[in-house]
């Protein structure tokens, strides 16, 4: 049954198109022109995470994202924020389970510059890296993770819930903030070590997206990045294979002071890149996904039990991707009955799948969350180089909305039956320890990444 | 990697080219027939359009110890019309592929409704009726209290949020609606039902003090006709000015911790009131405020950051609480952030020293030429989407500037110099009008606090 229920002609892609071009040191390059307004977005993906991190070493990548602000060969201290807002522009660098990115979003006239600052920290970082940047970052880091996870209610669910959901020892068991002691056990030299492994022009794309002239972009981006030697000292990810289902409830109770209840759960689901990856996230937002979804008119409106349900997906290429169910009890309201509604509309989605009604709001929904990220020259970039590094073709970008839009109901109900029941789910409930308040909300989309600059 | 820097060419840095001309969009502006205005702005390439309410129906309109009636009001307009039950509206909405936000603010209430062009007649249709039909059933806004009595132990337990609340509470005098949180309190909240809801909508929602704001793509949208069917389908009665008491704060410099026994970090909320944007050192202060802490190369992070750990981000701002034309106005200007717990009173010792070295010494040129280069260079990249122009337009609109108030803005950004800027920074954030508060560990801070002679210190209890 095609369910073509697209708001624009281009079904998301916007018109856009984007060319492909790679460097003789391996580095891959995406353009993308768009003269509408006059801003250049450059956008810099590694194919390095937390994923690639070893035991006793976690929350270096992230790290070493905060490092690679402060300064290469020709750039001082904290010339590379200076210069970029001194420029007009806006940046940022974010580290994930699969990629660390890097972005400038600069006036069209201002590009250049943008170039220059990130190939001069691909090619030099190591020459101004030194202790006394290593151990101020480690200090900031911990207080970002202070500030977003231990100090804030609920801060650690998404920790916990990844945990369970990969077991121990898996790439995946760890989330990119890392641990404390691990924070404090890195040293400089598994930061160096970490940049002559990772930090090859050969392991990143580079999209550049805008009010841009290609010919001339690529011309610089050759000058710049051209002379930066290849090497090739990358170690793949260690495997993460894991069955598509857990094949048991996970459960782990926590007694913290939290302000209320909650029913927090983590689904292994089909990994990114699948039409079966596609058709969990329709389940997803027809189950929790705004103020229409089932688990928001039976937990919030009819029951009652609830202050918020919602349903989050973290997609992942390398590992089984993440639902992450979100439920804050209202006051008085047990757990146990809080799952035993959640499992009941759970199970009768994967018997019944969605209505003809529900699936048009899902597509409608997902499609305009694409719209939204095509709406910006920096959405538009980190797109092209998200579909580049991750599944070897950016073009995947421009389609991936017609792709949400080609999904039936019979795919939506069979990956909820396949997936979404009690023996696929690391449940993780809160018990609250004092009657008084502590603290509040996370969210997945939160937990997921870290970043250099709040 | 030495190796790899020894062998790659470097290049000078590079010089901007010509930089390509951009100012803020003007809007057009209009008036439907039932006297609501209309501001739009065609912005090509923008698929999803944003459409702004803004409703005059301020906090300080809430009847006495119904604090909180107009963020259940706000939130109950979209729990059902005259046609839709609300399980029918929320469905129909998202089936536009649209969201709709809706809150209560002191200067009265906004609703934002983004969705794709090619559905924005349908959901501006579901917007006007949502204004003027509004079906507010007696179980649906039952269940919104109910559900905002529940929100109310999150908010409590959030810090910033806490400091947040604390800091209104010190600053303005307890008969202010501005010292009580905007959303209400748990006593206030429980005496809100659908009669209540009903009445603050019959008092304040109508036409003819309503101003909707779109922007977006309008190729091949009917805009005349589509606001014709749907908003200026709504009828209703003229509505007497209002006039807007003045705002006054108590800004002595004293202390107020927050005790949270164990927390692993002290937030900080240090701040007072100071001018909006009907004040002619605007500008000035936008920038000043902007070279103390704006960014991570401000002055207070390249210190608590960029030089001692101490945090992940430490930021000053001026956030408009009520701007109008007479000058009774004003905006908090504050320093927010958070620090772990035992770098407390250096951390507070060194934003202190910050403070005193702006006022002794100023701001360098160098740093004013930077700042007005960041807050003027990033405007297109800030104004890209149609929900950002949209914003600014609204709260232009708000605070009852002129429409160009924000195109101006830019020219009078340049053409501030480096002594105003400085002026308006130290007058902005005095070292001793600043009221701190601090959400922590009292056992472990207080004492560390009380040396540091920034005022006087009072713990309350979380």
């Amino acid at each position: 049954m095609p369910m073509g229920h697209t708001a624009t002609q281009q079904a998301g892609s916007g018109g856009l198109t984007a060319t492909e071009h790679r460097l003789a040191n391996g580095l891959r390059v995406v353009l993308s022109e768009d003269h509408l307004t006059p801003v250049a977005a450059v956008c810099l993906w590694y194919d390095v995470g937390s994923r690639h991190e070893v035991k006793g070493r976690t929350g270096l990548a992230h790290l070493f994202e905060h490092l690679m602000f402060q300064g290469s060969a020709q750039v001082k201290g904290n010339g590379h924020f200076e210069l970029v807002q001194g420029a007009g522009g806006s940046l940022n660098g974010t580290t994930s389970f699969e990629r660390t990115n890097y972005f400038e979003t600069m006036p069209a006239h201002q590009l250049e510059l943008a170039l220059w600052l990130e190939a001069d920290r691909m090619g030099s970082l190591l020459t101004a890296l030194d202790e006394e940047s290593m151990e101020n970052q480690r200090d900031v880091v911990k207080n970002e993770r202070r500030q977003r996870y231990d100090n804030v209610p609920y801060g650690t669910a998404f920790e916990k819930l990844t945990a369970m959901a990969y077991p121990d020892g898996h790439p995946y068991h760890h989330t990119p903030i890392g641990s404390m002691a691990d924070l404090d056990a890195a040293s400089l030299e598994d930061a160096r070590a970490f940049f002559r492994t990772y930090y090859a022009p050969g392991n990143a794309v580079l999209s550049v997206v805008g009010d841009i002239d290609p010919e001339r972009t690529l011309a610089w981006i050759e000058k710049y990045f051209g002379s930066i030697p290849a090497h090739d000292g990358k170690q793949p990810p260690r495997d993460g294979t894991l069955p598509d289902v857990m094949g048991e409830e996970l459960r782990e109770v926590v007694r913290e002071e939290v302000p209320s209840r909650a029913l927090m759960a983590a689904y292994r689901l089909p990994h990114d890149g699948t039409r079966e990856a596609d058709a969990a996230d329709l389940a997803l937002t027809v189950l929790g996904g705004g103020e229409s979804s089932r688990l928001h008119n039976r937990l919030v409106r009819h029951d009652r039990s609830a202050v918020a349900a919602g349903f989050g997906l973290l997609r992942l290429v390398g590992a089984p991707s993440l639902g992450w169910l979100d439920v804050k009890a209202s006051g008085g309201v047990e757990v146990p009955d809080i799952e035993a509604a959640v499992d009941d509309e759970l199970a009768r989605f994967a018997a019944e799948g969605p209505t003809p009604e529900e699936m048009e709001r899902a597509q409608a929904q997902l499609e305009r969350e694409w719209l939204d990220r095509l709406a910006t020259v920096s959405g538009r970039a980190d797109e092209l180089c998200r579909f580049a590094v991750l599944f070897g073709d950016p073009q995947l970008a421009l389609t991936a909305v017609e792709r949400v839009l080609d999904i039936t109901p019979e795919e939506v109900r069979a990956v909820a039956e396949a997936r979404l029941h009690p023996d696929n789910r690391a449940a993780l409930v809160y018990e609250p320890t004092a009657p008084e308040a502590a603290e509040a909300d996370v969210t997945a989309e939160d937990a997921e990444e870290t970043e250099t600059a709040q | 990697m030495s190796d790899a820097a020894a062998t790659m060419t470097f290049h000078p840095q590079p010089q901007p080219g010509p930089a390509t001309p951009w100012a803020f969009p003007a809007p057009e502006r209009g008036q439907l027939p039932n006297g609501l205005t209309v501001l739009r702005c065609h912005r090509p390439g923008q698929q999803v359009v944003a459409v702004e309410i803004n409703l005059d129906a301020p906090l300080e309109a809430e009847p006495a110890g119904l604090d909180g009636v107009s963020t259940i009001m706000a939130r109950a307009l979209s729990e059902g019309t005259d046609k839709l039950t609300a399980e029918e509206f929320a469905a129909e909405l998202e089936r536009c592929g649209a969201t709709l936000d809706a809150h209560a603010d002191h200067p009265g209430v906004r609703i934002s409704l983004e969705v794709p062009a090619s559905r924005l007649v349908k959901a501006l249709g579901l917007l006007a009726d949502a204004l003027r039909a509004p079906a507010f059933p007696d179980g649906e806004v039952e269940r919104l209290v109910r559900n905002r009595l529940d929100e109310i132990p999150h908010e409590l337990a959030n810090p910033a949020r806490r400091a947040a609340m604390a800091l209104s509470a010190q600053l303005f005098p307890a008969d202010s609606r501005m010292s009580r949180p905007r959303q209400g309190t748990e006593e206030s909240v429980e005496r809100i039902d659908a009669a209540a809801v009903r009445a603050f909508y019959e008092a304040h929602v109508r036409p003819v003090t309503t101003t909707a704001v779109v922007v977006g793509d309008f190729t091949g949208v009917d805009l005349d006709a589509a606001l014709a069917d749907t908003l200026g389908a709504w009828t209703g009665s003229p509505a007497a000015p209002r006039q807007a008491p003045p705002i006054t704060a108590d800004d002595k410099g004293r202390v107020v911790i927050v005790d949270r026994p164990g927390a692993v970090q002290t937030q900080l909320l240090i701040g007072r009131i100071g001018a909006d944007r009907h004040d002619r050192v605007w500008p000035a202060q936008v920038l000043g405020t902007y070279c103390l802490g704006g960014t991570l190369t401000s002055r207070l992070d390249r210190v608590l950051r960029e030089e001692k750990g101490y945090t992940y981000g430490v930021r000053a701002f001026g956030q408009v609480l009520r701007s109008t034309p007479d000058g009774t106005g004003a905006a908090m200007l504050a320093i927010s952030g958070s620090v772990d717990t035992a770098s407390t009173g250096p951390a507070l010792d060194d934003l202190w020293t910050v403070l005193r070295t702006l006022a002794a010494e100023g701001l360098t040129d160098a740093e004013r030429d930077v700042a007005v280069q960041n807050l003027v260079g990033v405007a297109p990249l800030k104004y890209e989407t149609a929900a950002a122009v949209a914003g600014t337009l609204a709260d232009q609109v708000e605070q009852h500037l002129p429409d160009d108030f924000q195109a101006h803005l830019y020219e009078r950004l340049a053409a501030t110099g480096t002594v105003e800027a400085t002026a308006a920074a130290v007058s902005a954030f005095p070292v001793d009008r600043l009221v701190t508060i601090l959400v922590g560990d009292a056992a472990q801070i207080e004492e560390p606090v009380k040396a540091l002679g920034i005022g006087e210190v009072t713990v309350v209890t979380g």
